[in-house]
């Protein structure tokens, strides 16, 4: 599905939460929206999935507005931050709760659960309470249960901030590798560069309200339309990768890397200096 | 030895904590205690030492007693079934509409810091013969006169009982689910109607299970408190049958000492049912932990 | 010009949806517009009532007002006037902060501690909770007559403790454990003793739910009929006790002028509480769009 935001202003309580915000989501892309905490970034997030209406401005899917559409029957899938499994259903009835709703027949609901449940690798656990998983365990499943619904659009709200390194970085192999073989048009937000430049064909830098610069990952990475985009890659990091043929590959994100022989290496970002490619012999 | 000692300190500490609240609840179960044992026969300060089991036989046999029981039982039930659904309800529109702290102040803690019997009080102005009410009928054209409508004060039906249990324990209802509701509604509501859940559905199958804990535990207190309490059917009751705790009090004025017997069988029964309640209670809310956390 | 013409074509469907919204709000306003009025509307009548000389059948509004029902709640007779309710004011006040500061040290074993007998106690507290306190009084007095408890003032307040425990308990449990044992842990390593931490940590942290507590445990002791009638004999005349047989006596305008009295002084005193604790409490949340 194609994703349309135009104009779109949202104040509350006397305070100017989104400012002429527009950007469009390819079909099939999986786009992040990268800033700081209170950029508006979750608060885009839910307009798109209607628990928000916005002042002005308009939501379109396919082109069509939806602004008349409530939540609940825009199909927009949420994983939230903060998980969100209903704790008095265990992991099948969660997983099968969107296709409950949608009045799915018994044996369809099962037969879905089974094969999401096999798309997060917890095969067997449908039995499970919510709190007899891990914090990791938890969020597969309420991917799964985002998964479940056939969403038009797959929206995730930093969710993987709550987890640890190792986990995190799990997840996002699996959110990668699910995005493609569900092949589904992805919003994620986050506020870690890392992430939205290894996982996404497009970054959206939000600031305050407004929307700073769309692009791919390396046009974000090497080309700062500003110094709040620049600042926000302002970090030390290093993101492993590999060099073929004067190109720097790692997930999604592709760099120009001239004169780095083919092999592992990686990309060094040091504050106030342009990233650089650094191979590893 | 010095870790030792500060060892034993930490252990004795909760206990000495406690040790207040247990005084006070020895006093309550030794006060409850000593009215149960007089059920059975058993005065010491009057040399009686007899086990005995007739009281009890003569209060569930004695059909002025059992009407008692059954008329306790019906506007105890009635009252906090309606306040239970009244309240649940009252929550879900104060959390919808997201009311201001200072209509929660109004139509919530206004009605719970009101004494009972001031209720009833407004009640029957509202509701005698020549009551504020039958006087409204009378101009819209409808009551003739002031013996028109029948009073509420005595009425078999024990409705007036009802309406002021309702007025006072349906926010009571309310103040006890509205936080949990609150929150549940921000995030697990939206996270249902992200998956396709319209507002009805959300309600019944995410918001209500997910309080089920909360709105038991007002269910029973407001059950055992109108169960339990004097004021209000004494003020407003038929004068037969009565209330259970209004027939005790009686048994317990008599001036033949040995009525107070009957009394505290009647408050035994009282007590037994409100226990089988409580425990039921206990058992549910421990199931419902193992599947919650 | 093509960003002005989609903002124009954006109307129509959010402007339903809004409409939608509102619609929705105005109906469930008014159901809470209506509860309010039944909340306020006998209350008000209670009041009104209070300030009429008589109020005959059939006149919907009253006529004839006056202060004769206030004059006499005040006049000096017997049990009545001043001394009456500083009497009841002072045992309601007594009743809520024992209370408060028994049901405090306890949900503090509770929640932070484990030890033996540590649910038979959580069970035993909800007792007074289950166990109606009619019956509770019935049975205390011969025990109170034995040990002199009956018909004094100390009796009265240890009754309405008792019956109060379960309710600041419940106040009490849960903002024990959210207040959990890391601040003051934090300042235990900082150096503060044991008096300094209860005092600048562990009490400032719980001083919501104390407010709380000692406003319900107030009003609890303040409105107590039947108990104190039982353990205080008569002896113990509170407010309550001369109220309560004017409501089903003849003379309405006295029956609402105690009424209204006493709803004064409580709503005073859940006011009184109530800004205490816009002090001192927590702010509630208000963000509920991240």
């Amino acid at each position: 599905m194609q994703l349309t935001l135009e104009h779109i202003d949202l104040t509350l309580k006397g305070k100017k939460i989104l400012d002429d915000v527009g950007f469009e989501v390819a079909d099939g892309q999986f786009v992040s929206i990268l800033g700081e905490s209170g950029a508006g970034k979750s608060t885009t997030l839910k307009i798109i999935a209607g628990i928000l209406p916005q002042d002005s401005g308009r939501v379109l899917f396919d082109g069509v507005c939806v602004d008349d559409i409530p939540t609940h029957k825009r199909n927009t899938a949420t994983v939230f931050q903060d998980i969100r499994l209903f704790l008095h259903m265990d992991v099948q009835q969660n997983i099968a709760f969107p296709l409950k709703m949608r009045k799915a027949s018994r044996a369809e609901r099962t037969e879905t659960t089974d094969r999401m449940l096999d798309a997060v690798q917890l095969k067997g656990m449908g039995n499970r309470r919510p709190s007899e998983l891990s914090g990791g365990q938890q969020q597969r499943v309420a991917l799964a249960r985002a998964l479940a619904a056939h969403p038009r659009a797959l929206l995730l709200d930093e969710p993987f901030s709550g987890l640890d390194e190792q986990l995190r970085a799990e997840m996002r192999q699996l959110v990668s590798q699910l995005h493609q073989e569900f092949s589904m048009t992805s919003l994620m937000v986050t506020h870690d560069p890392d992430e939205a430049l290894v996982m996404s064909d497009r970054i959206i830098h939000m600031n305050d309200g407004c929307v700073i610069q769309h692009g791919t990952p390396a046009e974000l990475l090497l080309h700062p339309a500003s110094p709040l985009v620049r600042a926000a890659f302002n970090d030390s990091s290093s993101i492993e990768g590999t060099v073929a043929q004067g190109q720097f590959t790692s997930g999604k994100l592709t760099v120009p890397a001239p004169e780095i022989p083919d092999g592992s290496a990686v990309l060094v970002r040091v504050p106030d200096r342009e990233p650089f490619v650094h191979p590893l012999s | 030895m010095a870790l030792l000692s500060r060892k034993t300190k930490r252990k004795a500490a909760p206990y000495l904590m406690v040790l207040p609240a247990l005084l006070l609840l020895a006093v309550f179960i030794y006060g409850v205690g000593s009215g149960i044992i007089q059920s059975f026969g058993i005065m010491t300060y009057l040399d009686r030492t007899e086990f005995t089991l007739e009281y009890y036989e003569q209060a569930l046999t004695r059909t002025d007693l059992m009407d008692s029981v059954m008329f306790s039982l019906y506007f105890s039930l009635v009252s906090s079934v309606l306040a239970a659904i009244g309240g649940v309800a009252l929550s879900f529109l104060m959390t919808q509409a997201r009311s201001s702290r200072f209509i929660r102040l109004l139509g919530i803690q206004v009605p719970i810091t009101t004494m009972h019997a001031v209720v009833a009080l407004a009640v029957i102005c509202l509701f005698t013969g020549a009551g504020l009410f039958p006087r409204l009928l009378h101009i819209l054209g409808i009551a003739p006169d002031a013996t028109w409508f029948p009073s509420v004060v005595g009425a078999p039906s024990g409705w007036g009982i009802i309406v002021v249990y309702l007025w006072k324990e349906i926010p009571f209802v309310a103040f006890t689910t509205l936080t949990i509701m609150r929150n549940i509604s921000t995030s697990y509501g939206e996270a249902a109607s992200t998956l396709g859940a319209n507002g009805w559905r959300t309600f019944f199958e995410i918001t209500l299970p997910l309080c089920r804990g909360a709105i038991l535990r007002a269910f029973l207190v407001v059950f055992a408190f109108a169960f339990g309490s004097y004021e209000i059917p004494f003020l407003l009751e038929p004068t037969s049958p009565k209330a259970l705790p209004v027939l005790a009090y009686i048994e317990f004025q008599d001036p033949d000492i040995i009525n107070r017997c009957y009394a505290m069988a009647l408050n035994g029964i009282m007590a037994g049912i409100c226990t089988v309640l409580c425990v039921i209670y206990y058992v549910v809310l421990q199931r419902e932990k193992k599947q919650i956390r | 010009m093509s960003s002005s013409l989609s903002q124009n074509t954006s109307r129509p469907e959010l402007l339903a949806r809004k409409r939608r919204l509102r619609r929705r709000q105005a109906f469930t306003r008014t159901l809470i517009g209506i509860e309010l009025a039944l909340v306020l509307v006998p209350l008000g009548i209670i009041v009104l009532w209070a300030l009429t000389n008589a109020w005959p059948w059939p006149n919907l509004l009253p006529q004839d007002l006056s202060l004769r029902g206030v004059e006499q709640v005040f006049s000096g007779r017997q049990n009545m006037g001043a001394s009456m309710l500083l009497l009841s004011i002072g045992i309601a006040l007594a009743c809520a902060v024992i209370t408060t500061a028994v049901a405090a040290l306890a949900c503090r074993a509770l929640c932070l501690y484990r030890w033996h007998g540590r649910n038979a106690f959580q069970f035993a507290a909800l007792l007074p909770f289950i166990i109606p306190s009619t019956v509770f009084a019935m049975g205390v007095q011969v025990v109170f007559l034995q040990v002199g408890l009956a018909r004094t003032v100390p009796g009265v307040i240890l009754a309405h403790c008792i019956v109060a425990l379960p309710y600041a308990m419940i106040i009490m449990t849960d903002i024990t454990s959210a207040a959990g044992t890391q601040r003051e842990e934090a300042a235990k390593t900082l150096g503060a003793g044991p008096l300094q931490m209860i005092w600048h940590i562990t009490i400032p942290q719980l001083l919501p739910g104390i407010i709380s507590s000692l406003s319900m445990c107030y009003i609890m002791s303040f409105s107590q009929y039947f108990l104190t009638l039982l353990v205080g004999g008569g002896k113990v005349q509170t407010f309550v006790l001369v109220l309560f047989p004017y409501l089903s006596g003849g003379d309405r305008t006295i029956a609402c002028a105690y009424s209204t009295v006493f709803l004064l002084i409580t709503f005073a005193v859940f006011f009184i509480f109530e800004l205490l604790l816009r002090r001192f409490g927590v702010r509630e949340e208000e963000s509920l769009y991240g």
